[in-house]
């Protein structure tokens, strides 16, 4: 297991690299000018090379790689004299649109992300598998036909739209929510009533997209799981059917939900773009989008980019890992 | 100015007698809130945009007209000011850290200013001439301070090098500091600065309302960090500022009315809020869900028109002229459109009414103009000749005269009439836009009817005003929008048709008329009689209209809404913004 843990981190570790090189290399291959994009609007060419030497894009893009990379582990400087700043390893860099090291950015946006990320986990997770279950488990009956409307509705919805409706017809049409105080971050631990209601509507948004899917995935599996050879021994053993669904169906049923699941709240940890951005949340997603559409904040968009990949990659991981105790048949494979 | 980011910025305009016709005539739909009722003091002021931040909150980088006009009010003192008042009044410059608007010598190439006494910071110390001495080298620091006005850089007697760069590398490097110390320099008593310029500059005075001449403390300058939190000289302080999230202004107890013959902060509290989807921006107007908010974005088109049709909603809303002129510039460089019969061709094909149909109609968006001067400046405007006055003009278009037009290009120049009505066609350059995606089709229609071959670059809109500034990559037409930076059309006609002037997009240093028009404009920039300036201005804006280096003008508009709460409602004419010094809690 040790060997294969360290392979795969080690396979990692390339991925990343590999992406890092890629976005310079799209960065620098653009068909714009980042120094002259952002050096305002009365610039002229002295005016550009200055903002090109601060945003350091005066030296060619495979030194630019090679200074984030120190960056990384040795910290970076900027500018001179008494407007130098420095940022301490690990550094991402530093964003001259926002005025701070990249890693104070993602430090702040990183716990907003990740609330939202767990928060519509759990729920979607609790309501796609378990109206899966009961779908399948009345197959053809009421509940199925309640779980497929669900699950249209839910597919059919994208998150600018069902965000949009719960915020404008719910949030906001009830007064829910101060729209003053939307996006502001309030921790769990001074002001948990406060985290309840800052969360719970972007989660609900997230959650229902995700769950209509999770229901299909549930319900077919464990639909198919149920015609296996080894639920009809458990059966002619004379098992109760909570407990075939519990012990034999349902573990051999998820070990593909999981796996989907892992890979889909990895990319949830990289930003829910449209959801953070409906919502005003202060998280990775806004963080990037804003980066990339407003500010071109080479920085901020390779760290992000950089950070989305490793969640991903390091959930295969994880999944890989975990899928060998769910399911005794991979152990055994 | 541009109109980039025109959501946010609304650049510097003096509004004169003109305006002041144009509002007595009817054309301010809506008006002001509060009028007549006496401000009070207290409860908390928000303001609400879709914006992350502000574009910048440090002085020396601060150049967009509202966020000028924000922090002015709250925040910065300044060595002159606008007038808070509005109407054309509020276009006049009141001293505020100076005792005067300052005092030209030399042929206007030398300016005083003598700081009025017991103005202090927020931390209590004096604001003295080193203050503002070494806010105004921090212009210099470009690699530093970026994004702001450069006019400290092009005004100041400082030699500049080969490459167009100051000797001056600003106070962190300190290279050349010398030049600077002889270019700006302290009174013994560190009350009075003056200013050597590197020519003559009547309108000096007018560049230092711009917080890029006001004071900055040393020991408290951060650098780029400065711009999350500047030392406050005004009666407000920053209590907290978060990117994308909020800013939350509180009295400053170091500002004393008694120092500040220019501002009266009636509200406890000013809160901006960033960030917020531009639906809940609109719900919140709407529904007036929070009525002490002043929206500081304007609504969505759709929700725009409800508003201003809905009486219920007249006593939360303006609408007024901006300070913009919009127009697209026609390149007359070569293998472009380098031919006045084409130019005047495009003129008058030009389907501008079926334009401003598409952007909101003329009582949201504008009327159909006549010079790259809006009639708000004044003194500097003066109705055209020809162009849309000419009898053949048609706001839908006129593609019969345009047609005999491009007969007459075929035989004046029939390299361009063979490009613009051939395979390689008219190139129109447009932001990526779904409004400009409709305007496309529009455009088309109208200059095919004529007989051009009509083709379109879109570009994407981040990244339309950086690309189409290099000349080889723009097109043939060009679309754009400009502002004066303050009473005067030496903001205007240089920086639209002179080559350096920083925003030409008629390409037109390569016509045979240049050298004599570039003449013409250096004359009329040096020009300190004013009337005799402002005479010149008039007759260069009917040089350009002549040489139909820009389509024909639209005079822009903008509409404004508020909650219920907010009184001392008006338009702050310099600003193109609320007039926020007026702003109270009901």
């Amino acid at each position: 297991m040790l060997k294969f843990v360290s392979r795969r981190l080690a396979y990692t570790f390339a991925v990343l690299v590999l992406v890092s090189i890629v976005v310079f290399i799209i960065f620098n291959f653009l068909p714009i000018d980042p120094a002259r994009l952002t050096c305002g609007k009365s610039c002229f060419p002295a005016l550009i090379e200055a903002n090109r030497h601060r945003l350091g894009l005066d030296v060619p893009w495979w030194e630019q790689w090679w200074r984030f990379i120190h960056g990384l582990f040795a910290g970076r400087s900027y500018a001179e004299g008494s407007a130098a700043i420095v940022c301490g390893a690990p550094s991402f860099g530093y964003s001259f649109n926002q005025h701070s090291c990249v890693t104070t950015l993602i430090g702040q946006a990183f716990p907003v992300t990740f609330s939202l990320a767990v928060g519509s986990f759990i729920l979607w997770m609790i309501l796609g598998i378990s109206l899966g279950v009961l779908a399948a488990r009345f197959k053809g009956r009421m509940p199925d036909r309640i779980a497929t409307v669900f699950v249209l509705v839910g597919t059919s919805l994208p998150t600018f739209i069902s965000g949009l409706l719960i915020l404008l017809f719910v949030v906001l049409k009830f007064n829910l929510i101060n729209p003053i105080e939307m996006g502001q971050w309030m921790s769990p631990f001074t002001n948990p009533w406060g985290y309840f209601k800052e969360f719970i509507f972007p989660c609900i948004t997230l959650a229902l997209a995700y769950a209509a899917t999770y229901t299909r995935f549930t319900r077919s599996n464990v639909i198919e799981t149920s015609s296996e050879d080894f639920i009809r021994t458990a059966k002619a053993k004379g098992l109760s059917s909570g407990v075939i669904l519990r012990k034999h169906t349902l573990r051999a049923a998820l070990s593909p939900i999981l796996t989907i699941a892992g890979l889909d709240f990895a990319g949830l940890l990289g930003g829910a773009i449209i959801t953070e951005q409906i919502f005003n949340l202060p998280g990775l997603g806004r963080l990037s989008i804003k980066a990339v559409l407003t500010d071109y904040d080479l920085p901020v968009i390779l760290s992000t980019t950089l950070l989305a990949a490793a969640f991903v990659v390091i959930a295969n991981l994880v999944v890989d890992i975990a899928y060998a105790f769910i399911d005794p048949r991979v152990r055994v494979a | 100015m541009s109109e980039k980011n025109m959501a946010n910025v609304r650049r510097r305009l003096i509004a004169t007698a003109a305006a002041a016709a144009l509002v007595a005539g009817g054309l301010l739909v809506g008006g002001a809130s509060g009028a007549g009722a006496a401000p009070t003091s207290g409860g908390t002021l928000y303001m609400i945009t879709h914006a992350g931040q502000f574009a910048h909150a440090d002085p020396q980088r601060n150049y967009t007209g509202q966020d000028i006009a924000f922090f002015n009010t709250y925040l910065y003192r300044n060595l002159v000011v606008y007038k808070p008042s509005a109407g054309p009044s509020g276009s006049g410059l009141v001293a505020d850290l100076a005792t005067n608007t300052g005092v030209p010598s030399n042929s206007a190439k030398t300016w005083k200013f003598t700081l009025r006494p017991g103005v202090t910071w927020e931390d209590g110390t004096a604001i003295t001439c080193a203050d503002v001495k070494y806010g105004v080298s921090r212009t210099f620091a470009t690699d530093v301070i970026t994004d702001g006005p450069a006019y400290a850089l092009s005004m100041l007697a400082i030699p500049q090098d080969a490459k167009g760069n100051s000797m001056y590398a600003g106070p962190y490097k300190k290279t050349g500091q010398a030049l600077f110390d002889k270019a700006v320099t302290c009174s013994k008593d560190n009350r009075t600065i003056t200013f050597n310029l590197s020519h003559s500059v009547a309108d000096f005075n007018y560049a230092t309302s711009y917080p890029a001449f006001g004071p900055v403390k040393a020991s408290k300058d951060t650098g780029d960090k400065y711009d999350l939190h500047p030392l406050s000289s005004g009666p407000y302080k920053i209590a907290r500022y978060t990117i994308n999230g909020e800013m939350d202004l509180v009295r400053n107890a170091k500002w004393t009315k008694a120092s500040d013959s220019v501002r009266t902060p009636y509200p406890d509290n000013v809160t901006v809020r960033f960030g917020l989807d531009s639906n809940v921006i609109d719900q919140i107007m709407l529904s007036d869900s929070i009525p002490n908010t002043v929206n500081l974005d304007g609504l969505q088109p759709v929700n725009n028109r409800a508003f201003f049709a809905d009486d219920k909603y007249a006593s939360r809303r303006m609408n007024v002229y901006d300070p913009y002129v919009r127009y697209y510039g026609l390149n007359s460089s070569a293998g472009h459109l380098d031919c006045l019969a084409v130019r005047k061709a495009v003129f008058f094909a030009w389907p501008i009414q079926s334009l401003i149909d598409l952007a909101g109609g003329t009582v949201f968006y504008g009327d159909v103009g006549d010079s790259p001067i809006k009639p708000v400046l004044g003194l500097d405007y003066a109705k055209t000749t020809g162009n849309t006055h000419d009898a053949n003009f048609k706001t839908a278009g006129n593609p019969a005269y345009a047609k005999s037009l491009l007969a007459q290009a075929k035989t004046d120049c029939p390299a361009t009439y063979a490009k613009v009505t051939g395979d390689a066609g008219i190139s129109i350059d447009l932001p990526n836009t779904s409004t400009q995606q409709k305007a496309s089709v529009l455009l088309k229609a109208g200059l095919d009817a004529a007989g051009f071959n009509t083709k379109f670059n879109f570009i994407p809109s981040g990244q339309y005003y950086p690309t189409v500034q290099d000349i080889t990559k723009q097109g043939d037409v060009t679309r754009a929008g400009w502002g004066a930076d303050w009473a005067n059309a030496s903001t205007v006609i240089p920086p639209l048709f002179l080559k350096d002037g920083g925003f030409d997009l008629s390409g037109n240093w390569g016509d045979a008329v240049y050298p004599d028009f570039k003449a013409k404009v250096d004359a009329a920039s040096a020009e300190t009689n004013r009337p005799k300036q402002a005479a010149d201005w008039k007759a260069l804006a009917q040089f350009a209209m002549d040489q139909y280096w820009i389509t024909p003008p639209i005079f822009g508009k903008a509409q404004l809404d508020w909650g219920s709460k907010v009184g001392g409602v008006a338009f702050w004419d310099p600003q193109g913004t609320f007039l926020f010094p007026a702003l109270y809690v009901k």
